[in-house]
């Protein structure tokens, strides 16, 4: 059994009749030890989908599922009280913009030992052991003295450091990273994912990672979902997708890297903007931009298809291309 | 935070030399002659007028009087009331402690009930106590003071009979000024001498209560409005999520993380009511008979008693300076940015 | 590569709204505002049309009637439907001709501060160096006096008028719109269409007062409806205290003076002037509120 079963999650906002599906029948399993990206435009619906399952959308989007399961519990049903438990305990989560992610009226070391204080009832010198312990895992030089600075103090690379110790404080199964590294300098990137990685290993967390940076998913996942206007157009092993893309949304992500541009063409895009509130189309959600769109693709919305290679969202997937 | 604090001093000397700026030229823009202004109706002499003007100075070019005004503030001469030939000053601070006990139970009042009621709501957006908060907010402060202490008075003094008319305390009551706030006073003499002074604490409290509940009312929702969209804003902090996502419970999440950030705006908000005070306790004190400075400078104005004008707005001008400046240190303290600056 | 495919059309495909319906979606939206609204619009009618409206011309003291509760009160009568005050005036009327002075008052403070503080304001936001911080610190002296005692102030040298109501009113409100157009401006400034604006060759009026201003409009509109109910207040204020408007001219607050003798005897005479300044202020207090939420576009629908 998977450590995390998603089946048909949806997420909905905004009244009746016409709520805004921010995530669309979306199927996601992760297993211990995995490591799976979500890569997406901004708007794919791609942190929304990991911030329902933690319990913080803030009351305003509505979660409608067949299955939404950890390690056996059905995050459906549980109580706020039960949901509390698990998460910060052996869910957690980072977030995108460490300057902000951290309460600048306390001290990082206070922000650390709050966790530890409250899943793991730990006091005294026990407890600043263990935070100590945290911050020098993560790599922060000179933890001691640390303890006692204010995040206003800190680099966005230090307070990412801390928001990572913070998470993995109590050892999760599970650690989500919304793009942890986007806010980052390029250098600082590699050493934050860098740390990201090892501390998976050694833990034998599950992590998901997500991105809108391919690169970096190349490199350290080995599972792929990629998401589009709220749903999955394509998933799969990430060997696999970077060799064959089946679905013509990920051929262009693919393609527009910019390793994969040759000489001073113009990166290839696509032309189009993701569709909003007021403009989603009937049929498949990619068609007002997809290079390959027929008729059939204007009035019918695809399913998730299987396929030997992986499964793809789409009527004419493309099986018989070679990547770039 | 030293720089911090020594800045703001520094930007206190052109605050304070406008001001008296200011109030010197105030009188001297009256229209006509200050002497027959002072003298009023009277037809003056000649002789009499030029020695008046010369022995008071305003023969003297402008530059040089306003000279000679500061240099009488420097030592502490604000001039004698027109009316009761008494020392500004000395009236002045005889009067100011009732002001004052007026603008601290008022301040309470606001503070206390505003804080609360704008967390509460916060809390519970979108509710029947938040849109009742927020609508009694707004009635609070669209409405005139004056008539809020009439209507005060009408409900509760002369309908129901619960509480005094005016004044401090009752007429009966002799007690002795040892502090200047009443109820202090009255509770210290209650103690010495039950029998003499059997019920004034009582008597002073409730002669208390419905001024301060007019004066503090604007404050309240000013305070109450501002606590709210303070924690709403704070609650949609990236930090808040954070803390959420760190499983922590609500209360911790709303009482250590969130109400700790969103107070700190509300500090200078809290601080600007006090010259809101000050307003009001002009309107309080003229329709509650308190005697206090507010009542004492409308009175002078409208004797036209000029020196106790000039110098009376002159003193409470400073000392809403003067809180004003408490505030930005607090705020200094509370915002751990500005603290840890060096 | 550009693919023209339309978006189906018999979608739940709502279109995006016109900027005029997108404002009036949000402001209507607060349904306080759009009460706030209807109601002055009737004071505003109400005040337009007075001699019209009112049964009586408010003046006139009418010797036999002197004191009547309101109409649906005992003792009370139809022919004065509010009742009369101490000297047998009729209190609708005062009050329906009060509304004239109210809004006047308030009106002209606002316009006699709002551009004189935009002025300013912009002065001090684009010239930051030496005049900006004159400016600032004039405003400054200026606030630090309590405004109710400043515009009491002023009244006491000028003389009780209506017009100098308005100025100490106008004095007043200065201030509060000289700094938010500087901190608006300074925030504008700091922009890149600012210095493009200014790359592409535009002088300081035209960067001022085109580029600029129109971007700062939206919490000064805010602020001036604020500050026309503070300027209702405050003239309501100065009345009460006998230095605003002078009789026999009926205006709100001088009413309630007359009134405070008679709180035991006739509670209309009290109660009614006060609650018509209360509800002219809420109402423009809610549009305020209203336009707030319209107007802010980080506020659209979350506070």
């Amino acid at each position: 059994m998977s450590l995390l079963e998603i089946n048909n999650l949806s997420v909905l906002f905004g009244a009746d009749p016409h709520p805004f599906p921010a995530v669309e029948g979306l199927d996601l399993s992760v297993d211990q030890g995995e490591i799976v990206g979500i890569a997406g435009e901004s708007g794919s619906g791609k942190s929304v989908t990991m911030m329902a399952m933690m319990g913080l959308l803030d009351g305003q989007g509505r979660i409608v599922a067949d299955k939404l399961q950890f390690d056996g519990k059905d995050l459906l049903t549980l109580s706020s009280r039960e949901r509390r438990k698990i998460v910060g305990k052996d869910i957690s989560m980072i977030f995108q913009d460490p300057m902000t992610a951290l309460n600048p009226s306390y001290t990082v070391g206070y922000q650390i030992m709050e966790v530890l204080k409250v899943h793991q009832h730990l006091h005294g010198a026990a407890l600043k052991q263990r935070a100590l312990a945290l911050m020098e895992m993560v790599e922060i030089p000179a933890a001691a003295s640390r303890l006692s600075s204010y995040p206003h103090q800190l680099s966005g690379g230090m307070s990412q450091r801390v928001a990572i110790a913070m998470a993995i404080a109590c050892k999760p199964k599970l650690l989500i990273a919304d793009e942890p590294t986007t806010a980052l300098d390029v250098t600082i990137q590699a050493q934050i994912m860098s740390l990201l990685v090892d501390l998976q290993k050694m833990h034998n967390m599950a992590l998901i990672l997500i991105t809108h940076d391919l690169a970096v998913v190349a490199e350290v996942a080995q599972r792929l979902a990629v998401m589009y206007a709220g749903q999955v157009v394509e998933q799969g092993s990430v060997p696999e997708i970077f060799r064959h893309p089946l679905h013509p949304y990920t051929e262009a992500l693919l393609s527009s890297i910019p390793e994969h541009s040759k000489g001073a063409r113009r990166l290839q895009t696509l032309q189009g903007i993701v569709p909003g509130h007021y403009d989603r189309p009937k049929g498949c959600l990619l068609a007002p931009r997809c290079p390959y769109a027929v008729e059939r693709c204007r009035v019918e919305r695809p399913e998730l298809e299987t396929y030997p290679q992986g499964a793809a969202r789409c009527f004419f997937p493309l099986l018989d291309k070679e990547a770039r | 935070m030293i720089s911090y604090i020594l800045r703001r001093l520094w930007l206190l000397v052109p605050s304070v030399l406008g001001i008296t700026l200011l109030t010197f030229s105030l009188i001297r823009m009256i229209p006509g002659d200050p002497i027959e202004v002072m003298v009023g109706e009277r037809t003056l002499d000649p002789v009499m007028h030029a020695s008046a003007l010369h022995r008071l100075g305003l023969d003297q070019p402008l530059h040089l009087q306003y000279v000679h005004y500061l240099s009488n503030l420097a030592h502490g001469n604000l001039g004698e009331s027109l009316i009761t030939h008494e020392n500004v000053w000395s009236e002045f601070s005889t009067l100011f402690p009732a002001t004052l006990e007026l603008g601290i139970a008022a301040m309470l009042f606001a503070v206390v009930v505003g804080l609360l009621a704008g967390v509460i709501a916060a809390i519970k957006r979108g509710s029947v106590f938040d849109h009742g908060v927020m609508g009694l907010s707004l009635t609070g402060f669209s409405m005139p003071i004056f008539w809020l202490g009439l209507l005060l008075i009408m409900l509760f003094s002369v309908k129901l009979g619960w509480t005094p008319v005016s004044g401090r305390i009752d007429l009966s009551f002799d007690i002795p000024a040892r502090t200047g706030f009443m109820v202090i006073d009255a509770w210290l003499a209650e103690h010495g001498d039950p029998s003499t002074y059997a019920g004034a604490f009582k008597d002073a409290l409730m002669h208390l209560i419905l001024p301060s509940i007019a004066l503090g009312t604007i404050p309240m929702a000013v305070i109450a409005r501002m606590t709210r969209s303070s924690m709403l804003e704070v609650l949609r902090e990236d930090y808040v999520r954070t803390a959420r996502a760190k499983g922590l419970s609500p209360a911790r999440v709303i009482f250590i993380h969130t109400l700790r950030n969103a107070l700190i705006p509300v500090l200078t908000v809290i601080g600007l009511q006090v010259g809101t005070l000050m307003g009001g306790a002009v309107l309080t004190e003229t329709i509650f008979s308190w005697p206090g400075v507010g009542k004492w400078l409308i009175d002078a104005i409208q004797r036209r008693d000029y020196p106790v004008v000039q110098n009376g707005i002159l003193l409470v001008a400073l000392l809403v300076i003067l809180v004003n400046f408490l505030v930005d240190v607090l705020y200094g303290i509370a915002n751990p940015r500005i603290r840890h600056a060096r | 590569m550009t693919t023209h495919v339309q978006t189906s059309a018999d979608d739940p495909a709502l279109h995006y709204p016109s900027p005029l319906k997108e404002f009036w979606q949000g402001f209507s939206y607060n349904r306080g505002a759009v009460i706030g609204l209807c109601f002055l619009l009737i004071v505003v009618l109400a005040a337009l049309f007075a001699p019209l409206v009112a049964p009586y011309n408010p003046v006139d003291q009418y010797r036999d009637y002197m004191l009547t509760p309101p109409s649906w009160s005992e003792g009370g009568s139809l022919k004065f439907l509010l009742g009369t005050d101490e000297i047998g005036r009729d209190l609708l009327s005062r009050l329906i001709y009060g509304s004239r002075l109210s809004l006047l008052i308030g009106l002209s403070a606002v316009v006699t501060s709002m551009l004189p503080g935009i002025l300013l304001g912009l002065l001090a936001a684009f010239y930051p160096k030496l005049l900006g911080p004159a400016i600032m610190r004039v405003m400054d002296v200026m606030m630090a006096l309590p405004s109710l005692l400043l515009a009491i102030a002023i009244v006491a040298i000028l003389g009780p008028s209506m017009l100098n109501t308005i100025i100490a009113i106008a004095v007043v409100s200065l201030p509060g719109y000289t700094r938010l157009v500087r901190a608006s401006a300074m925030t504008e400034l700091n922009r890149d269409y600012v210095t493009a604006a200014r790359v592409a060759g535009a002088g300081p009026m035209r960067l001022m007062f085109v580029t600029v201003l129109p971007n700062c409009m939206a919490p000064l509109i805010v602020h001036a409806t604020m500050s026309f109910s503070s300027a209702i207040l405050d003239a309501a204020a100065l009345g009460f205290l006998g230095m605003g408007v002078q009789p026999p001219l009926a205006e709100w607050g001088a009413m309630l003076s007359s009134a405070r003798d008679y709180i035991e005897r006739a509670w209309w005479v009290v109660t009614l002037p006060g609650l018509t300044i209360l509800l002219s202020v809420l109402a423009i207090n809610l549009i305020g509120d209203g336009l707030r939420d319209a107007l802010d576009p980080k506020l659209k629908r979350a506070a």
